[in-house]
């Protein structure tokens, strides 16, 4: 390597002449150069012989020391030794050209005996090998430049002898050689080991020695003929490569196509389970793979040089019978020695990658067949379900629908998609549905609201609807439950219808009492008058009068269960009316219980009918006195209550100020169930005679249609205490109210006004004409609205008309009212009803200045009403 | 298994063992005239059942064998394997495409048997060189069946059970005959010690080689 650094050297002494003369003698040193010859130019005119070029030959072979000898022998010795060749100690020969050109001298280096070629040397030496020859006869070892560097050696062809040779081997590869070397020395040919060589500057490298043994005409052994190569970095490579592989787990081998033997590496061995081995029979290794899979082996080499075919196959290993996978992977390449083709690949195991594979596939195989199975599912439910299904998109617009929709509304689903779920929903439910989808979109996770939906044929379904939030939108399934509503309503008539059953079997019971006593006493009555006992007569009419009061307090109490009797409201004082009742209210319940009454001073005013109201305190006193067999406490309490949101809400009131009135007793209590079932009609806890048990639910109903409240707090054996709440009013102070009528006023002679009366019912209409002739008033009689109008218009104007509002024959009393007025304007009217229907009457009643007289009513009610509209 | 021999022995016994079978290699070449790949011989001291293993691990067909005893200061049996599939290639391969089928056949067990005789007669020949030593050599026999009958056979009961062998294990494979082969080498445990004697000056005689002459 060296004598490439130094190709062609001039001396700095020779100054510009030497210059212009080594311009000349270059191309010629060039050529030198290249013919590898060992040749030096010096200047002879100069005593000095100064150096104008060497050759890389010249150098590396000694050259300058010798031209060192030659310079101090001096320019005379110098140009007796031209033609010849010049000697000096320790330095090779330096033949001088014979005759100096142009004051050139020209000095070679003579080849040695024995040398091989020079050329093939300096190959050698550029190569990083070393030739080197061992003369068996004189046990003579020498070599080229590159061995004598290697060994130490001064210059090229100086010799080593066999210990010295030995000695510049590794220790611990000594032996080895040497057994080779004998092995030469007795008859083998060929020699090719690798060793580690040290370097006379303490390197060690390692080196491959490839030495053939030459025999002499004789046959025996004369020289052995080597070379040393430098494998040092190739021993690096390898034992990198060699940890690569079997920390790799990859098993590399070689193998020519065509033999039966593969060179392969411990590795490979292993893979396969063999024994480490260096190469293995191809058959073997075919026989380890699973049938029907490739061979790691080709069976003839493909067309050219490349990288061959990647093949992963299954082996069963040779020790334990293992099944593995293994990989091959590999390149052809062009075979130096035979110029054929040669694999040169390697094996590993991907065993786990493959398993790993495997079992990733065979668990999306599960996967998959386990969705599709769901997914069948799930299609048929969505086929079969009568249920509907929706999916729809965040504007309520259907994605898509199932086959049920043709089914529960005649609607194929096919046509949906598009169409939002508010176009099928019936126009007064769509608000609903605005509300859930809205519920929805701001996160309401389950929401269920009910809708009617349009059939295709024009009817109306109700479908009760569950919907999910989804992804960008919803999913909605509904139920047709027309059905359960129908038959919900047809449970709630007859549940209805039974307990009209109950309310009328109880009247038919109540009434049939008073009517035998009304019965009895007319009958009594007839008797004494057939019998002239005029006297007697008074105590019957007493009677009957009493059994028909008791009788209009029945319907009254039945109608205020109604909510339907006419209530006359009036701000009241609720401590006043109370105070003014409580001697009835003693007198009622008897000397053994104790009246206490706690009344709130500031108590505010209520808007109520006062009549009712003293009606609902003597019921609850009278419950109270029957709670209270043994005697006790009757505390009868009033109170202002201002209701909050949440205690309104828990009485079912708006929130507002109440007042409250409660009648508490010490009396026996009632039980959870008695106390679910007190407001309803003829519910009594009072043995068979005792009260209709009108009593509570009367007390509900007024309160109710007062705008108030019941609640009835009650623990068995302590008491019970009833609340009565009623709305607060604003309004003026009260009026005292009005005293009892007592009887039909007296008799009044004289015309005093026409009045045109219009009922249907034969007894009653009569009953009042009675009554009215004898207060003197002229009287017209119509059975309907029809016959009252014509008769109107026939007699002319009248002063007062009145007319019961339940008329038959299309028009009612309040309509005959309107229609009469028409006739003849500001014409009074007195209406007669059973009972208060708002609609019939109408809300303008006041304004529409109409009077109205409940039913039933005593007489002498009836012609003061009359008395007091025609003064 | 390595019992016996150090391993300088071992090396020093390899080598003999390869110079004998480049030369067995060079006459089956000439032989031939084609290709032959030795692998690098392995000799190992191991017992009888063990060397039949090594070979059964790899081959599964019936195997044939060439047999040739030796004696001398060492004795013991030399044996060519090869599987019995191949020795018709190379008896094709030796013959040539000259003979025809019918006569290849009938000329097999002789040609495999001569071409044995040449492979062992080089490999013990030079080995008795190196060791300066003659060894008289049987006439070689043909043998099949399954390697541990290829190792029993013509062995004494007792050895065939218990004895310990040096295995030279040389491996071989000619281009384009699908052929391949073994050598082995069996000794009882006297030839061993005797071989190793020879072994042992075989060394020292090379480490006079120092000295500047064979």
């Amino acid at each position: 390597m060296e004598n490439t650094a130094l190709p062609f050297t001039t001396d700095p002494a020779t100054g510009p002449l030497a210059a212009s003369l080594g311009d000349r003698i270059g191309p010629w040193m060039a050529a030198f150069e290249a013919a590898g010859v060992a040749l030096a130019v010096l200047d002879g005119a100069k005593p000095e012989l100064p150096l104008l070029g060497c050759t890389a030959a010249f150098t590396a072979r000694g050259g300058p020391g010798a031209l060192e000898r030659l310079r101090q022998a001096g320019p005379a010795a110098a140009r007796e030794a031209q033609g010849r060749a010049f000697r000096a100690a320790d330095t090779p020969p330096l033949f001088l050209a014979p005759g100096p050109s142009e004051g050139l001298l020209l000095c070679t280096l003579p080849e040695g005996e024995g040398q091989e070629d020079r050329r093939l040397r300096a190959q050698l030496a550029l190569s990083g090998s070393a030739a080197w020859e061992w003369e068996i006869a004189t046990g003579r070892i020498a070599g080229d430049t590159q061995f004598a560097a290697w060994h130490g050696l001064p210059l090229a062809g100086a010799a080593l002898d066999p210990s010295g040779f030995f000695a510049c081997i590794h220790p611990q590869d000594r032996m080895r050689i040497r057994l080779g070397v004998g092995g030469l020395l007795r008859g083998a040919e060929l020699f090719s080991k690798e060793y580690r060589l040290l370097g006379p500057d303490g390197t060690v490298r390692w080196v491959q020695a490839r030495t053939r043994c030459w025999p002499d005409a004789q046959g025996q052994p004369a020289r052995l003929i080597g070379t040393l190569t430098d494998i040092t970095e190739q021993k690096r490579t390898e034992e990198r490569l060699r940890i690569a592989q079997s920390a790799g787990g990859i098993g590399t081998f070689e193998h020519v196509p065509g033999f039966g033997t593969a060179a392969v590496s411990g590795t490979f061995c292993a893979l396969l389970g063999l024994r480490p081995v260096a190469n293995l029979p191809v058959p073997l290794v075919n026989s380890l793979v699973a049938e029907g899979d490739p061979s790691p082996f080709d069976r003839a080499p493909p067309a050219a040089p490349g990288p061959a075919e990647t093949r992963a196959f299954r082996i069963r290993r040779a020790d334990d019978g293992t099944p593995r996978w293994l990989m091959r992977r590999g390149e052809y390449l062009r075979d130096a020695d035979t110029s054929e083709l040669r694999f040169s690949g390697v094996l590993y195991d991907v065993t786990a990658t493959q398993e790993a594979e495997a079992r990733l596939r065979t668990l999306n195989e599960a996967l998959e067949s386990r969705v599709a199975e769901r997914t069948r599912e799930l299609d048929r439910v969505w086929r079969v379900s009568r249920d509907l299904f929706f999916v729809g998109d965040a504007e309520g617009r259907c994605v898509s629908a199932n086959p049920a929709w043709q089914a529960a509304l005649g609607l194929p689903a096919a046509g949906l998609p598009g169409t939002p779920l508010g176009a099928l929903v019936q126009e007064e439910d769509r608000d609903m549905l605005e509300a859930a989808l809205a519920q929805l979109r701001h996160g309401g996770a389950d929401v269920a609201v009910e809708l009617r939906m349009r059939h295709a044929d024009g009817t109306s379904r109700a479908f009760s609807w569950a919907c999910i939030p989804d992804e960008a939108g919803f999913v909605a399934a509904g139920r047709d439950v027309t059905r359960r509503n129908e038959l919900e309503e047809r449970l709630r008539q007859s549940q209805k219808m039974e307990a009209v059953g109950q309310l009328t079997g109880g009247l038919a019971h109540d009434f049939n009492n008073l009517l035998a006593g009304i019965g009895g006493s007319l009958e009594l009555m007839q008797l004494r008058l057939a019998g002239g006992q005029v006297a007697a007569l008074p105590r019957h009419v007493e009677l009957a009068q009493g059994a028909v009061q008791r009788a209009a307090a029945l319907t009254h109490r039945l109608l205020a269960f109604a909510r339907r009797q006419t209530l006359d409201a009036q701000p009241t004082a609720v401590n006043v009316l109370v105070e003014g009742m409580l001697e009835l209210v003693q007198r009622s319940i008897g000397p053994h219980i104790r009246i206490e009454t706690r009344f709130e001073p500031a108590l505010w005013l209520t808007l109520c009918d006062q009549n009712q109201l003293e009606n609902a305190l003597l019921n609850l006193c009278l419950n109270a006195r029957d709670a209270m067999a043994g005697g006790g406490l009757l505390r009868i309490t009033t109170a202002n209550t201002a209701l909050g949101v949440a205690a309104a809400q828990a009485l079912d009131l708006p929130p507002a100020d109440y007042v409250r009135l409660t009648v508490a007793d010490t009396g026996s209590g009632m039980d959870a169930a008695t106390l679910a079932k007190v407001f309803e009609p003829f519910f009594t806890t009072k043995p068979l005679g005792g009260g209709t048990g009108l009593g509570l639910s009367m007390v509900y109903g007024f309160a109710r249609q007062s705008g108030g409240q019941v609640r009835i707090d009650s623990v068995p054996g302590e008491g019970t205490a009833v609340h009565l709440y009623l709305p607060r009013h604003g309004e003026a102070a009260p009026q005292a109210p009005p005293a009892a009528a007592a009887g039909l006023p007296p008799a009044r002679p004289g015309r005093r006004g026409t009045l045109l009366l219009v009922d249907d019912e034969p007894s009653l209409r009569a009953v009042l004409r009675e009554a009215l002739d004898y207060a003197g008033y002229t009287v017209l009689e119509a059975e309907d609205g029809a016959g009252g109008l014509a008769l109107l218009r026939s007699a002319g104007p009248v002063d007062l008309l009145l007319a019961d509002v339940g008329l038959p024959g299309g028009m009612n009393g309040r309509q005959l009212a309107d229609a009469a007025r028409q006739e003849q304007p500001g014409l009074k009217v007195l209406l007669i009803t059973g009972y208060a229907d708002a609609a019939t009457l109408g809300a303008d009643r006041a304004e529409a200045q109409m009077e109205i007289l409940a039913k039933p009513f005593r007489l002498a009610e009836f012609l003061r009403r009359v008395e007091r509209l025609l003064p | 298994m390595q019992i016996l021999l150090s391993e300088l022995e071992r090396d020093a016994l390899t080598e003999i063992v390869n110079i004998g079978v480049s030369r067995a290699a060079a006459s089956l070449r000439r032989l031939i005239g084609a290709e032959v790949l030795l692998s690098v011989p392995s000799a190992e001291v191991i017992s009888r059942q063990a060397a039949a293993a090594m070979i059964a691990d790899r081959e599964q067909e019936p195997l044939v064998a060439v047999r040739q005893d030796f004696a001398g200061p060492f004795s013991g049996r030399a044996l060519l394997i090869l599987p019995a599939a191949n020795g018709a290639s190379l008896v094709r391969a030796v013959l040539g495409d000259s003979v025809d089928d019918a006569e290849a056949l009938a000329l097999q067990d002789e040609t495999l048997t001569e071409t044995g005789n040449l492979v062992l007669n080089n490999c013990l020949g030079t080995m008795a060189n190196m060791l300066r030593e003659s060894l008289t050599l049987s006439l070689p026999d043909l043998d099949h069946g399954a390697p541990a009958a290829l190792f029993a056979s013509g062995m004494r009961p007792e050895e065939e059970v218990a004895g310990v062998v040096l295995f030279l294990y040389i491996n071989f494979s000619i281009r384009n005959h699908d052929i391949r082969g073994y050598i082995a080498m069996l000794m009882d445990m006297p030839s061993l010690a005797m071989l190793q004697q020879l072994i042992a000056s075989f060394i020292s005689s090379v480490m006079d080689d120092t000295a500047g002459s064979p």
